[in-house]
């Protein structure tokens, strides 16, 4: 039967059980791969990803001038730009697009080049971030925050349209609330849990634009070291580097949805 | 009902993961046995291209190799070849050539690194590389080199604006990609023009984006190490914009050759390829060569080369000197100064970056090593002529 409830503890194992089966094909497709070219470094063993994995936190430089391993310094050089890109992108567009879903004269000018904007991929204009804005992070924050920006004003922007009922805000105006107190704690508190909705969904392609800057111009980061080590034929480091990646996704979600039932109670219950 | 669904969904995704990372720690210690290389190594049938039977002849079905070129002078022969019907580049269908040695080319075009990439994880049986770039791959499979098509005289460049002489490039930085051919050209020509090395920062940047950005001006972007034809559409689209040092300062240590991997030459049809791609590098270096044909075929390569004209064509021929005949080859792979001294130095600095864990064993033409440089398929083209 569609939908019948499974009890708790076979969920758990069949989950378990999903994990396992992929870790064991992948053992015996690296082995397979192995008896094909000893040589390969295609599809790496646990053994030889654990290798990778001793690199990436080698400790690099000399003993007087110690540098962080390559790991961290990639990881650093990601975050950063990321947490700056999606700061800068989320800032923008809450603005825009709860402005656009509270004054027409603001909607009308902007919907139609928002709404056009947001559908041209991002990375299809890396030539142009390049040219305008440079190599080095101001390129990064304009590639994510652009990047972002416009599928997520479309979505806050429709969120307060839709949202945010003409009773709630006549009934705040009723009782003597300014423009801006409607603004903020009726639209804005009300439209909060669709923003960090929103967030989690922009978080993947924020990552795409990101990575794939990075593989084009960049010094570090993991998109440069994914780049770098697959030239270089050094699998067991890209691999480790794509669990990684899965990894930022997966907390990033969680604790999203964390902070969502965290501030907004109200939201899940209903 | 909806809470109780995620949080079943919660706690399985977290078991899950504990599970599968505590697994995959586990079996990484135990240390699992890699499988057993030396008896039965070549039991079993490669992925790419094996056939039916072995070399039973022109009657059975042609096997399939398949070779990643990148767009570059030497190169973009194979693209022409294609258009002249010499080899066709799809799978399945054959070219004159092909015909002749029973042997089905397919051609993959991919950026430079890509066929690095597609090559070393055996998703091509041969491909266009360089002898600096080809070391790191080696570690990965065992390859032979079977021709060099050309040297780079000028083809690699550092082209700057506003910069007027090495001491000023010092502490700039340089675009372009790392840890591959421009980083070795950059670092040997400021070591043979006296300097040293460490001064002069290079980072990482494409080299068609890094030409992109220099061109459009764009700040802090002042000094790259590109090869052509993204050199020559620099300096065309930057009238400030000149040479600073170019592979000519290193001549023959940048060799563009094709190279195929051990694996898939001892394959049933691997040698017909091998001979079927010299046959067809030389043909084409004869139609450049012969003056009724010449043009034509620099504008066809200039068309599989950045869309070039005949007149930038015939420039960039003078970068790449072409090794056009087959004794060119066999002087180059047997040549004193390749061997003990060029290849050396590429093999040191490869370590240095880490392209290779420890030096690359190399050979030449005795079938040894991880990187061969055989000139034993050059010389049966070469005898099959003179037959003739």
């Amino acid at each position: 039967m569609i939908r019948r409830v499974i009890p708790t503890w076979l969920f758990i194992a069949l989950a378990i059980a999903g994990v396992v089966v992929l870790l064991m094909s992948y053992e015996f497709l690296s082995q397979r791969q192995t008896r094909i070219n000893p040589k390969q470094t295609t599809i790496p063993s646990f053994e030889k990803l654990g290798q990778g994995v001793k690199r990436m936190f080698a400790r690099q430089g000399s003993d007087e001038n110690p540098k962080p391993a390559m790991f961290w310094t990639d990881m650093r050089a990601t975050l950063w730009r990321l947490l700056v890109g999606l700061g800068v992108g989320i800032l923008a567009s809450v603005i825009v697009g709860v402005m656009m879903g509270a004054y027409r004269w603001i909607e009308a000018p902007l919907s139609p080049i928002v709404m056009f904007l947001s559908k041209i991929p991002p990375t299809g204009m890396m030539p142009i971030y390049f040219a305008i804005a440079g190599t080095d992070q101001r390129m990064f924050t304009s590639m994510v925050a652009l990047g972002i920006f416009f599928g997520m004003t479309q979505a806050i922007y429709q969120a307060v349209r839709d949202n945010v009922t003409d009773e709630a805000i006549n009934k705040a105006y009723t009782l003597g609330a300014s423009e801006s107190e409607v603004i903020y704690e009726v639209i804005w508190k009300q439209i909060l849990p669709n923003v960090l909705d929103c967030i989690r969904a922009q978080i993947g392609p924020a990552m795409i634009f990101l990575i794939a800057a990075e593989m084009v111009v960049s010094d570090a980061g993991l998109g440069y070291q994914i780049r770098m080590q697959s030239r270089v034929l050094n699998m067991n480091i890209v691999f480790v580097y794509l669990f990684v990646l899965g990894m930022i996704g997966v907390i990033a979600e969680y604790s999203l949805l964390w902070l969502r039932r965290r501030i907004c109670p109200w939201f899940d219950g209903t | 009902m909806k809470m109780f669904f995620q949080s079943h969904r919660r706690s399985a995704v977290l078991a899950s993961l504990c599970v599968g990372l505590s697994l995959a720690a586990l079996s990484g210690c135990g240390g699992s046995k890699p499988a057993s290389s030396g008896s039965n190594a070549s039991s079993s049938n490669g992925s790419a291209g094996s056939v039916a039977q072995s070399s039973s002849g022109s009657t059975a079905k042609p096997a399939t190799f398949s070779l990643a070129w990148s767009e570059y002078p030497s190169w973009s022969i194979f693209g022409v070849a294609d258009e002249v019907g010499l080899i066709n580049g799809k799978e399945g269908e054959m070219g004159s050539i092909e015909k002749k040695y029973n042997v089905d080319i397919k051609l993959i075009l991919a950026t430079y690194d890509s066929c690095i990439t597609l090559y070393g994880n055996s998703q091509a049986d041969g491909v266009c590389i360089t002898n600096i770039d080809i070391l790191g791959a080696s570690g990965s499979r065992n390859s032979v080199g079977i021709l060099p098509t050309s040297t780079s005289a000028g083809a690699d460049a550092c082209i700057v604006a506003g910069i007027n002489s090495l001491d000023e490039l010092a502490g700039k930085s340089t675009r372009g990609l790392e840890k591959s051919v421009s980083q070795y050209c950059f670092e040997r020509c400021l070591e043979k023009l006296g300097k040293n090395p460490a001064d002069f920062p290079f980072s990482q940047m494409d080299p068609e984006q890094a030409a992109l950005a220099f061109q459009g001006k764009n700040d802090g972007i002042n000094s790259i190490m590109v090869w052509n034809p993204f050199v020559m559409q620099s300096l065309r689209s930057r009238t400030d914009s000149k040479v600073l040092f170019s592979s000519e300062t290193i001549p023959e240590e940048i060799i563009d050759m094709v190279v195929v991997g051990k694996d898939s030459l001892s394959k049933p049809g691997g040698e017909a390829f091998a001979k079927a791609v010299i046959e067809t590098f030389y043909l084409m270096n004869k139609r450049m060569a012969d003056p009724k044909t010449s043009d034509e075929t620099l504008v066809g390569i200039g068309a599989r080369f950045a869309k070039l004209e005949l007149d930038d064509m015939k420039t960039i021929v003078q970068q790449t000197k072409f090794f056009s005949q087959p004794s060119d080859a066999v002087r180059l792979f047997g040549d004193e100064r390749f061997q003990k001294e060029t290849m050396p130095l590429v093999s040191k600095f490869c370590v240095k970056y880490g392209l290779t864990p420890q030096a690359v064993e190399l050979s030449y033409g005795d079938g040894k090593g991880m990187m061969e440089f055989s000139t034993k398929y050059v010389s049966d083209y070469l005898d099959s002529q003179n037959q003739k």
